[in-house]
Order: structure tokens, then sequence, then C-alpha cells
């Protein structure tokens, strides 16, 4: 077993167990699931127990939706990505998936779809394909068309954003569908204008959007899971029936319990972001005061500040956004003031 | 002219046989796409995606490492290479102690795509004891091409 000073949260290296497995959840007869739960926790670890357990040579399909989040990608920076006040206000929760890729928002109104095959036969144009057909030609949507990026377009506005994993001898297309998302809930907690904060890792490139609703008033969950069902068992000629799936049915399945636990850790969500740099300045009424942070893995390698240099050093080796544990009682009245403010400015 | 030819030959022998002389350095690789050159003298194996992986990924846009003195086994996730096409997840070829990262990846990914088997190689990777056993289960550079091959007639 490996001993990693930083996070391995996203790394699969437990043995996998399985003892009792309701049928619903069994990968050796069931190649389609559709999840009843909204738990971005638990649907991003059935994602990725499908890649880790489905027979190597067979296609498989799995459709989600989740309660509000932001899904971050594996190499993100959360605070360069989100507004993390705004969604925290709103009640979003913050996740960091395992693919590849820039941060999209998920509600109740954007169901997601995910295209398991083994690696040597994956085709991202096929898959790709297998969602414009469900939604071009089952569901009538005429307008739609898959752009050069390999998403789904309405004219010159995204339906559908996708990521792409590959692990071992299986590969997986996974995509959002916007059908009737809070576009403005999106746009609250996707903004963020920290110009100043220099991150490595992989930047979201931000698309304008729009859901299908607009182009079908009809469009709804149910109709677009009916139509990728469909979709998928022509392309690959599958006649198995699709497995509704939720917790229940993974009680007895470690990997996932594991992995729900998993996801939900500091270490996951903020401990796996890359390296970065963020320069931070404000006036107060007795000067003016800059703070420069250095960050990896979520905690201050270095900081620095002309005005307080007693400050910046109390903020090496702690969590960058939170700086738990800093001795506030011990601080200066300035000293407090711009730990405060510090502490929004993040 | 017959002379020149011969002189040219020994000069080349002559260089090939001094590294020989002092260590052997056996290549392998994994099905994965991952490949191993491994120095029996120093017990180090240096680690990197295959040209044919580098090619099949696209522009390599971020290389995360596993830290240096962490315990590896064979097979073992340690780390992930993404590109603007996908995350692939990297496995160690041999078990071991992880000596080096490659620092330069960091700041410039591309060199993965620019030179995989050279300046773009990720991990040094200090043997542990079942080693010759491990790399004998890797695939051999002719088995390894003859995997790509199979893959791409797919």
């Amino acid at each position: 077993m490996a001993m990693l000073s930083h996070a391995r949260c996203l790394r699969a290296s437990s043995p996998i167990i399985r003892r009792r497995i309701s049928t619903a959840a069994d990968p050796s007869t069931r190649q389609i699931f559709v999840s009843k739960s909204t738990s971005p926790h638990f649907n991003l670890s059935i994602e990725d127990w499908l890649l880790k357990t489905a027979p190597r040579d067979q296609p498989a399909l799995f459709l989600y939706r989740n309660a509000p989040s932001v899904i971050i990608g594996r190499n993100q920076n959360p605070w360069k990505e989100v507004n993390l006040a705004a969604m925290q206000a709103l009640g979003f929760q913050l996740v960091r998936r395992r693919s590849g890729g820039g941060t999209v928002f998920h509600d109740l109104g954007n169901t997601n779809f995910s295209i398991h095959l083994p690696r040597a036969s994956f085709d991202r144009a096929r898959t790709g394909r297998v969602i414009e057909h469900a939604v071009r030609n089952i569901m009538g949507v005429y307008d739609a068309r898959t752009n050069a990026r390999n998403d789904l377009c309405v004219g010159d506005m995204k339906v559908s954003g996708s990521a792409y994993k590959i692990a071992g001898t299986r590969a997986y297309h996974h995509g959002t569908m916007l059908i009737a998302t809070r576009l403005d809930s999106l746009g609250d907690a996707l903004r963020n204008d920290k110009i100043k904060m220099l991150t490595k890792g992989v930047a979201s490139v931000r698309s304008p959007v729009c859901n299908l609703r607009q182009w079908k008033p009809d469009a709804s969950h149910e109709q677009f899971v009916q139509a990728a069902v469909e979709s998928f068992r022509q392309e690959f000629d599958v006649e198995r029936e699709p497995a509704f799936i939720d917790e229940g049915d993974f009680q007895d399945v470690q990997q996932v319990r594991q992995s729900i636990d998993e996801l939900q850790t500091w270490e996951c969500v903020y401990g796996q972001t890359p390296e970065f740099t963020h320069s931070l300045a404000q006036d107060f009424s007795w000067g003016a005061v800059t703070v420069d942070i250095h960050s990896k893995h979520g905690v201050i390698l270095d900081a620095s500040s002309d005005a307080c240099p007693d400050l910046a050093s109390k903020l090496v080796g702690r969590r960058y956004g939170t700086l738990d544990g800093l001795d506030v009682a011990a601080l200066s009245t300035q000293e407090r003031e711009v730990y405060d403010w510090l502490l929004r400015a993040m | 002219m017959l002379a020149r030819v011969a002189s040219r030959s020994l000069a080349a022998s002559a260089r090939l046989r001094l590294p020989l002389a002092r260590t052997i350095v056996t290549k392998k690789y994994t099905k994965e796409h991952e490949l191993i050159a491994y120095d029996s003298d120093t017990r180090t194996g240096t680690m990197s995606i295959s040209d044919y992986a580098q090619k099949s990924l696209g522009q390599v846009a971020f290389v995360e490492l596993p830290s240096v003195g962490a315990d590896v086994a064979q097979e073992e996730n340690i780390g992930t290479v993404e590109s603007t096409k996908a995350a692939s997840d990297i496995y160690a070829p041999i078990s071991g102690k992880v000596v080096a990262i490659n620092e330069e990846l960091s700041s410039n990914p591309g060199l993965i795509n620019k030179d995989p088997e050279g300046a773009g190689w990720l991990v040094k990777i200090e043997a542990g004891s079942s080693v010759e056993k491990e790399l004998d289960a890797l695939l051999t550079e002719e088995e390894y091409t003859a995997h790509c091959e199979s893959e791409d007639a797919h």
C-alpha cells in the first residue's frame, strides 16, 4: 500500500471486495444503470465502480441526476473556478470528480450520461453520436449538432459538455445534458474574479449554454433517459433492460461506500488542488496591506507581507481558505482585521 | 576506403562496449502504455508513458505525480496525465520507492508530447526485491508494438 503525503482520494488501490450485491447492482448481468439517487457522492462513486468492475469487453451506460452542486475537474483549483461564498449561501455542494476537464453546475434540471467502453475500442465520436441521436432523432430536437469539441449544441449554444477518463483497460465519456437547469444559479456559483490568483492545473473554458426546454418545451429527465437508453441499445446491440439503482442496492459494496466517504473529505475536495499563488491587497484605515501566498495541495507553503510579517509567518502550514488552527486570540487588533479580511478574500 | 569503414566500426563498437560493460538497461512496457527503463546497476527504473500513449492522448495539460519517498506497488494507480482529451490514470510498472519526480513537468507538461521517453519522463523508482519477476511479466518492445497494433485494429 502506498504512503503518499498528499491526497490520494481519487486513486483506487484498495482491493475491491464484493459481498452480497443486489441483482440490480450486478455489472455482470446488467449494462444499463439509471440512478434513483440524487446524491453526487453516490452517483460519482457508482460511475467509478462501473469503470473498475464492468466486464472489460462490454459497453455500459449510466444515467443520473444530482441535487444542486458544483462539480470541478480532477486537476482544478476550486478557489479559482468557483464562487465558494455564493455557493455556500445557496446551499450547493462542491465535489471534485475523477475525470479531467472543467467545472460544471448540476441540479435536477440537468441529467448526466456516462458511456463506458473497452479502452481499445473507445471512440469519442461514436459515444457523441449516441447522445446526438438520442436528442435529435428520438427526442426530436432537430437542430442539435455535435461541435468540434464533441459537445452537443443547438445553434451556437451548448446544451451538453463532456469529459473523458481512461483507467486500465476501460474508458468512459461522460457529460451533462441541460434540460431545465436554473441557469441563474449556474452563473452565480461559477462567477469568480480572482485575477491575482495564478494557478497550475486545468482552467475551465466558459461557453454560452442553454436548456433543451428552450427548443422543446416538454423536454424532461424521463424523456432523455428513455431516449439515451434506446440510442445506446441500438448502437451497441444491447437487449438487457436498465437497472434502477440507489444507495440501498450498494450497502454491501465496500468500494462504493469507501468512495462515497472519500469524495466528501477535505483532502479530496481541496487537498487535491494543484500549486498556485495568490496576491491579495487591501486598504485599511491605518494603511495598505499586501499578502502573497504560495499554496500546494490546499496548504499554504509560503506567505509574505511587508505590513504584517508576523501574521504572514503564522499562515504557513495552514489550510488555504480556512486557516484552521491559527491562534486568533494572540493577534493584535490590526492583525485581526487583516485575518478577517483574508478569510473573506481567499 | 576499407580502412575507413573498419576504423569507424571499431569506434562504434568501442562506444557501445563502454556503457554495456558498466550496466544493463532493460526497457519494458505495460499494456496500459507505461514504460520503464530499468538500470540493473543502480536498481532504479525511469518511468514514462509511451510515444503511442502520448499521441493518443493529445496535448498534455497537467501531470499529477506521487511524492518523492512514496512506496508504490506494481500496477498501483500512482497519478494521472490529463490532456485536452482525457484524464488517464497511470500505474506503477514495478514496485519500489519513488526517488525522483520530473519537476519540469509542473511548468512544462508539454515535454511529454515533445519527448515522452526522454525529457518527458515521469518518476524514478528504486526497485524492490521482486523486480526481476515483475520485469519478466511486462512486455518487450516487440510485444508492446504488437499490442498497440492490435488496439489500432479495433
